[in-house]
């Protein structure tokens, strides 16, 4: 019996590149870092114009507030430091760096000499942060303050390997060709967290990574893999905590409150490469996917290839395209630069023609037919949600928990009028918090 | 793009401009029209049932009140300088079931008539799709009923033949069997199974419950319809009609023909099935069909009607949104609150 949770929806899976070998990126020309890719502070930049870097040489730290640095993914030259405009006009620097091709390693990046069962969790924590690793599942939380915030606090650490987006098949590819990094990163965490045992999620549409996790975890008994119904947002934590444990995270509160942690299954492998090489974070896995693309793959690129690097590697274009999304089809973010770069959180880059991709239908009308009130994880009523929005009757979102929504889109994807339900939830959400 | 050599096959596949809109970014298939298509497609058996029993006039007020319905929509529509709508499908589905509810002698005019009423009056000058109050056709039989109450409750001799341009008068009907139960007996020219199959005199959609049953299945099997409001209609009006059956009858045929009669199956599977007018919840589905159920039978015991699923459902209609408010779900990571209740 596969665990579950109530509502959700099935969309088309698309996991075309599921048995597509993880390949690395040739080597950009340049790349353009940005400075900041997690929750909290932005870095500043600790390199000037002209200035040369190794590969893994922090480039970025941030000074005080949440955060952690930034490193470079390949060696060369500082060209430049740019600032781009995100559209809610915050200014986003990054760090341009010219590629020399030599590949050369920071002599700062040492293997961890302390075993394991020798380290203290500051200890940890600290290499963690130094690393640079944010939750690369796509909320990009720094993973040492999730530790740190955790310690004592948390019975339950669970490593999510469920991939419930369409398309994206980056943990998969992961899981069956280096087990190993995923089962020995979530053995340092336990140490952080002072705990024996943790669950690892799967969906059951990926028996064979479930396969290849209990091949490396062998006879010990530290790991219990739980195979999850294939059903979209299984992905989101809640929901994992809620199939697992029977426990509804409450509103407004985290999962360590419930005794609980989830981390994704590639940060906990850039927590054992943090330990095992003294690699920071420095490069991902993602696939690059969508009808415009001629040969789908899963790429293990550095953070900072543009999405052009991408798109050349494989394969080019086959189809006009319309639309190209950072992340997944349901929450991924549309972009507009051709020449976006990828950071930590990148799980994918989807390029789509008007064929895959509906246009956007402001004018949707509702029709009561109550699918979105079945498809929502999170059991809100998204069309009378909807309905207030639209008539900016905001303190009626608010009675009826529109705060409560984690925006996963399952309300939107079965709607037959069309109504752009998430969308108009986003806008009350944000007059909502103005309200208070 | 400064620095870098595209490739020109790439480069001619890019836009001047990147679309930018709001997640998620894919969809399902189903749309309002696939969805009314679908309907369609469940409501054909029993039409086509109707055309064997009655001959081709029934089709002909089928066609009539559904080409009518189309009409008005799209004349509405532009005279109002709206968004002409008429290809979600809607309309042919209101149509067709206004043809339904009425009986194949009907004169064609007033067939048209019950149409424009539906949409214009009932729909459109509400609001449009979703936003009725009322089930649309079952308004406008209601009115029939009223406006036009001979015409509406003529009804013809099954396999008579029914002449598209003579006088009709010689293959009227004698009592339908809902005309029996009101007496308090069960009707004794057919059996329960010619009642479910649909032998008997009627109304060109609520005949064959058979074929309305599997029109059904159709739209269960095809997510359109949920299986609560259904059940539960039809079997608290089979239960109540059990429990109260008059002395003068055996009970459980009584329950069987009360059933099979009135229109029940075609007004629990078609008609209080309509989105715009049934909650959004299972809980409230379960509530509002309970609810039309037991003023059915209440309706069809004391008052002078011969049948009460019209009106028992546009009673329920006008309960829906409160239905909704009272069964709202509990949100993940809520504790149950004072005015909502658990549903899901």
């Amino acid at each position: 019996m596969a665990f579950t949770f109530t509502g959700g929806i099935h969309p088309k899976e698309h996991k075309n590149t599921k048995n597509k070998k993880i390949e690395r990126l040739t080597a950009p020309k340049t790349v353009s870092i940005p400075l900041s890719q997690h929750i909290g502070a932005p870095c500043k930049a600790t390199v000037k114009p002209g200035d040369t870097v190794t590969k893994g040489q922090v480039i970025g730290i941030v000074q005080d507030g949440l955060g952690v640095p930034v490193h470079s993914s390949i060696s060369g030259t500082v060209k430049q430091i740019i600032t781009k405009r995100m559209p809610d006009d915050r200014a986003i620097e990054s760090i341009v760096i010219e590629n020399d091709f030599n590949d050369t390693l920071c002599p700062d990046i040492k293997p961890c000499e302390t075993p394991l069962k020798d380290l203290t969790s500051d200890e940890i924590i600290e290499r963690i942060r130094l690393a640079g690793i944010s939750g690369m599942g796509g909320a990009t939380f720094p993973t040492y303050a999730k530790i740190s915030s955790a310690i004592n606090k948390v019975d339950t650490m669970i490593i999510n390997c469920c991939e419930c987006e369409p398309y994206i098949c980056a943990n998969h590819r992961l899981m069956l060709e280096d087990p190993k990094s995923i089962i020995g990163g979530a053995t340092i965490l336990l140490k952080a967290l002072g705990l024996r045992t943790c669950s690892i999620a799967v969906e059951n549409n990926k028996m064979d990574a479930v396969a290849a996790l209990k091949n490396e975890i062998g006879s010990s008994n530290m790991f219990n893999v739980c195979i999850m119904e294939t059903k979209y947002p299984q992905g989101d934590e809640r929901q994992i905590i809620y199939a697992l444990k029977n426990i509804e995270v409450p509103a407004g509160k985290l999962p360590a409150d419930v005794g609980c942690i989830v981390f994704n299954a590639e940060t906990c492998s850039a927590v054992y490469k943090a330990f095992a090489y003294g690699m920071p974070l420095i490069e991902r896995i993602l696939t690059v996917d969508g009808d415009c693309i001629a040969k789908p793959k899963n790429v293990l690129a550095p953070i900072g290839a543009s999405y052009l690097d991408l798109i050349e590697f494989c394969g080019g274009l086959r189809a006009n395209v319309k639309k190209l999304v950072n992340g997944g089809p349901m929450m991924g973010a549309a972009q507009w630069d051709i020449e976006g770069s990828v950071t930590k959180g990148t799980s994918a880059v989807l390029v789509m023609s008007a064929k895959e991709t509906p246009a956007y239908t402001a004018d949707g009308v509702c029709i009561r037919c109550g699918t979105c009130v079945r498809a929502c994880p999170m059991h809100l009523y998204p069309s009378y949600l909807a309905m207030f929005a639209r008539n900016d009757a905001f303190e009626e979102c608010k009675n009826y928990d529109v705060m409560s929504c984690v925006e996963c889109g399952s309300c939107t994807y079965g709607c037959p009028g069309g109504v752009p339900i998430v969308q108009l939830i986003r806008s009350a959400k944000v007059r909502v918090r103005a309200m208070k | 793009m400064d620095n870098q050599n595209i490739d020109k096959k790439t480069a001619d596949r890019l836009p001047e401009l990147l679309t930018v809109s709001a997640s998620p970014h894919i969809r399902s298939s189903v749309t309002t029209s696939s969805i009314m298509l679908t309907v369609i497609i469940a409501m054909l058996p029993a039409l086509l049932w109707s055309i064997y029993l009655y001959g081709i006039r029934a089709l002909l007020v089928v066609a009539v009140s559904t080409i009518a319905s189309v009409a008005s929509e799209f004349l509405y529509q532009k005279l109002m300088k709206q968004k002409v709508t008429v290809n979600d499908l809607s309309a042919v589905v209101t149509g067709i079931l206004v043809g339904f509810n009425l009986s194949p002698l009907i004169p064609l005019w007033i067939a048209a008539v019950g149409s424009v009423f539906a949409i214009v009056i009932v729909k459109q000058l509400f609001g449009g799709i979703g936003k009725n109050f009322l089930n649309p056709a079952l308004a406008a039989r209601v009115f029939l009923f009223i406006a036009f109450s001979k015409p509406m409750s003529t009804f013809a001799e099954p396999l008579s033949n029914i002449s598209l341009f003579k006088s009709n008068a010689d293959v009227i009907a004698s009592a339908t069997p809902m005309a029996s139960l009101k007496a308090g007996t069960v009707p004794s020219d057919i059996n329960i199974i010619q009642s479910f199959i649909g032998q008997t005199s009627g109304c060109i959609g609520e005949i064959s419950c058979l074929l309305l049953l599997c029109g059904g299945l159709v739209m269960l099997v095809r997510r359109v319809i949920t299986w609560h409001i259904p059940i539960s209609f039809i079997g608290t009006v089979a239960l109540l009609s059990y429990l109260f059956a008059p002395r003068t009858a055996d009970a459980a045929s009584f329950m069987m023909f009360s059933i099979f009669s009135g229109g029940l199956f075609l007004g629990a599977i078609f008609m209080a099935t309509d989105y715009a007018t049934c909650p959004m919840t299972s809980s409230g589905k379960l509530i509002y069909g309970v609810g039309c159920g037991a003023i059915t039978v209440f309706i069809r015991f004391f008052a002078g009607f011969n049948e009460g699923v019209s009106f028992a459902i546009l009673i329920m209609n006008l309960l829906v949104w409160y239905i909704d408010k009272l069964t709202r779900p509990r949100p993940f990571g809520k504790i149950k609150s004072k005015k909502g209740e658990t549903s899901k």
